[in-house]
């Protein structure tokens, strides 16, 4: 008895399984999204981000002191590698018109008594100006200028400590009393597109699955063809075969697909990986299968083909925001925090950042893959439970449709004379 | 007077179509408050702070202590402890920490005897902002560390406060950050994320309504209505639209810089001018989308396509000059970036119309475009003749 309930329940399996891998290579629409969005959409982000390093951020010199020092200052911040004198104005006015005609992005100000006050030996202070419209520029101009201000505070400390009668080993020392070694080991020069693309190729992951899923969902559901009055034929209890078979068609592109972004992707475009294959290999794995049943779960909603995009487009941005890989997890808001822990892209692109890119051992990622086979077990049983659901729906289409009509009339909308009005006799 | 009739006709229908389709209202209205209160709700804090700094104290002396507990009163930082510098350095590439600070053994007695004693931090620049934010933490304690052990020397030295400040802090930036003071998080992103969903909603669902058409055969019917052109069978449908989408956006727009109070050094008027704008470039990408594939579920994979790509090509984030130039020409087919431009102009610097209207020109180009592709739409309203599902 067992042994032909395995066996019925393989070959159903089987069916399913070809059935679902038929609709999905023989739908344009599917194949855009999964073949063409999905090989090249990582590819053209790599392209968009592929220098990644804002450098050379043109500034405007105002020099009203105009004294060796000023000169020195400026020389030395045209030297780094933020930023770049991009002009040098007579006065504000002229400074402030070019950066509103965005030919610089910060300006740089020297008052009339810069040089009187370091020859004074009191703090002499410059002005900075930062364009706000991104933070990249705020960002040069302030790494940029800082570092020069400390290098020549160096130098000038140098020059009063033996004015104030030490000797140069007790200057050396008073200087730098303590030094300090700053290290970004996983992103050397500050890249943006390292930790982005990382985190953009997962999400890629995540939405190409679900729109295309979605799609295919809803033109079955269009048609009256959903899959949810397949345990119908399957004498009523085939909920897990059905889950299971469709699962494992839209798994099996999938690796090769997940296989392609989170491998050779970052390999064409120098994107640091620094992990061991198999351990990448087993959160892709984890990683996809949560994807699967993530997206049968929700594309439970989608009754139309198209509607997927109406609903659903925006939420991909908010993925990118939800894994944390900008906005700080610490600064999420509380229910943020619980909502992200809807989506896998949250885990995947945590684990992906801390396996492949910073190239931490399995343990780095120990907590992401928890998460992933949690979300992957409570997803696999609302996937169940939708089946049920639908199922039951589909039984009592009529009885729907007699209440829609009901709630139409009550609201006073006569739906034939819309049907009239929209298409005509 | 007809031609009048017409419009109304098919915008009336349009109504009614909108009545008969909950999805449409969910997919525009729905859709912008749910990223609204998200992003608004999400980054209310406008910048991070407490980010977890993994300190490694191999000194214990009263000096480290010291650090540590400064370290943990700024702002920003918040020190979590460890023993050992491999467990921080396992926590950091993890990311639970963001940076991994450590005070070297002896560091105490090397600053009383003027040996230089080092401090080492890792970051992980993975986390962007947190690691920007962490360095720049670290950064500053180790210079105020330093600053107070000068002092000290200075004071033994029988200088006065004056005096010291002088020597220890020879010169001094003074910064000002036009358009935004308090580097708040909310206003950089929210200002220009909003508006590029909104340009987002409106090419997917005018592409659906004006696809469904199509798809259900009823495109016939709408020529139809307005008189047999296509014109005016547009102008109806957009009609609708364009106040729907303009009210949204006029709300935005109430919202970001009336009540929540967002910088903007121009004037809330020339704002409306721009997000109308917007509106009008993004429907005319949609139009022309779908004339140049009048196939419902192939436009709106390419608008989904498309728009998505706005958000990088804005360059709000990483500016546009950090991109290939071939990456840059594309930027300006995306009604987006002139937005973005334009926001710049009018927010941060408060130019009035000198500053931005090369922007408002190009967003109006965009106007011109589904010109183009007209009798394309028209013939395949009439023949039907793409695939339609």
């Amino acid at each position: 008895m067992a042994e032909r309930y395995a066996k019925r329940w393989i070959r159903d399996w089987w069916n399913i399984f070809c059935h679902e891998l038929k609709q999905i290579f023989s739908d344009g629409g599917v194949l855009l999204i999964f073949f063409v969005a999905g090989l090249a959409y990582p590819l053209l982000y790599n392209v968009v981000y592929l220098n990644g390093i804002l450098e050379e951020t043109p500034v405007a010199v105002v020099d009203d002191a105009d004294c060796a020092e000023s000169r020195r200052y400026i020389r030395e911040v045209d030297a780094t590698r933020e930023l770049s004198i991009a002009a040098k104005c007579m006065n504000m006015d002229e400074a402030r018109k070019m950066m509103e005609d965005r030919k610089v992005n910060a300006i740089i100000y020297f008052p009339r008594d810069f040089g009187d006050r370091l020859a004074r030996m009191e703090t002499a202070k410059l002005s900075l100006y930062c364009d706000m419209s991104s933070f990249m520029y705020y960002k040069n101009a302030m790494i940029g200028t800082n570092f020069v201000m400390l290098h020549e505070i160096g130098q000038i400390q140098v020059e009063r400590y033996s004015l104030a009668g030490m000797t140069a080993q007790e200057v050396s020392q008073t200087v730098k009393p303590i030094g300090y070694d700053d290290n970004n080991p996983f992103n050397r020069a500050s890249n943006y597109s390292f930790f982005l693309i990382s985190a953009i190729l997962m999400i890629i992951i995540q939405q190409t699955l679900f729109y295309g899923m979605s799609l295919l969902v809803g033109t079955q559901r269009e048609k009256n063809h959903s899959f949810a009055s397949l345990p119908d034929q399957l004498s009523g209890n085939g909920v897990g075969r059905v889950v299971l078979g469709r699962g494992g068609a839209y798994w099996l592109p999938y690796l090769g697909i997940g296989m392609y972004i989170a491998f050779i992707v970052p390999a064409i475009f120098g994107i640091p990986q620094r992990g061991s294959f198999g351990e990448i290999l087993a959160l892709l794995l984890f990683f996809i299968t949560d994807c699967v049943f993530f997206s049968m779960t929700w594309s439970t909603v989608i009754t139309r083909r198209e509607s997927v995009f109406l609903l659903f487009l925006a939420i991909s941005p908010i993925c990118l925001f939800l894994t944390g890989c900008s906005w700080p997890t610490v600064a999420f808001p509380k229910f943020w925090k619980l909502f992200s822990y809807l989506f896998p892209s949250t885990f995947g692109v945590q684990g992906y950042i801390n396996l492949s890119t910073a190239g931490g051992d399995i343990n780095a990622a120990a907590m992401q893959m928890k998460a992933l086979v949690m979300q992957t077990i409570v997803y696999f049983f609302t996937s169940c439970i939708c089946i049920y659901v639908e199922n039951w729906v589909i039984h009592h289409k009529e009885q729907i449709q007699e209440r829609r009509e009901l709630i139409a009339k009550k609201a006073g909308i006569d739906r034939e004379e819309d049907a009239r009005i929209i298409a005509g006799e | 007077m007809k031609e009048w009739k017409r419009i109304s006709a098919v915008a009336r229908r349009e109504l009614r179509i909108i009545r008969n389709r909950p999805l449409y209202l969910v997919g525009s209205i729905g859709v912008i408050t749910f990223c609204t209160i998200f992003f608004l709700t999400f980054l209310k804090g406008g910048l991070p702070h407490d980010i977890p700094i993994g300190l490694v104290d191999e000194d214990y002396s009263t000096t480290s202590r010291n650090f540590s507990q400064q370290l943990d009163a700024t702002q920003l930082g918040k020190v979590v402890h460890y023993d050992s510098f491999a467990e921080a350095r396992e926590d950091m590439t993890s990311g639970k920490i963001s940076a991994v600070c450590v005070i070297p053994k002896g560091m105490n007695d090397d600053i009383q005897a003027f040996r230089q004693p080092k401090i080492s931090f890792y970051i992980n620049g993975l986390y962007f902002v947190s690691g920007a934010l962490a360095w720049k933490d670290l950064l500053t304690m180790v210079n105020l560390t330093n600053g107070a052990v000068q002092r000290q020397v200075f004071r033994a030295k029988g200088y006065n406060d004056e005096q010291i400040m002088g020597m220890i802090r020879p010169i001094d930036i003074d910064t000002h950050q036009i358009g935004n003071v308090t580097t708040n998080y909310n206003y950089y992103l929210t200002g220009t994320l909003l508006p590029a969903i909104l340009e987002m909603i409106i090419i997917i669902v005018l592409i659906y309504s004006l696809g469904t058409e199509l798809k259900y055969g009823t495109s016939r019917h709408l020529l139809n209505k307005a008189g047999n052109s296509i014109t005016t069978a547009l102008t109806g449908k957009l009609t609708v639209w364009t106040l729907i989408f303009s009210a949204i956006g006029l709300i935005l727009i109430l919202l970001l810089y009336h009540w929540m109070h967002f910088p903007m050094a121009g004037s809330i008027f020339n704002m409306f001018i721009a997000m109308f704008l917007l509106v009008l470039a993004s429907e005319a990408v949609a139009i022309f989308i779908l004339e140049m594939i009048p196939v419902p579920r192939l436009a709106l994979s390419i608008g989904a396509l498309y728009s998505v790509l706005g958000f990088s090509l804005s360059g709000f984030t990483l500016p546009l000059e950090a991109m290939p130039p071939y990456i840059q020409g594309l930027a300006v087919a995306f009604p987006i970036r002139h937005y973005y431009l334009l926001l710049v102009q009018e927010a941060i610097f408060g130019t009035g119309f000198a500053g931005w209207w090369k922007e408002v020109a190009c967003l109006l180009l965009f106007l011109f475009v589904p010109l183009l592709g007209l009798r394309r739409l028209k013939n395949a309203y009439i023949n039907q003749n793409y695939p339609k599902d």
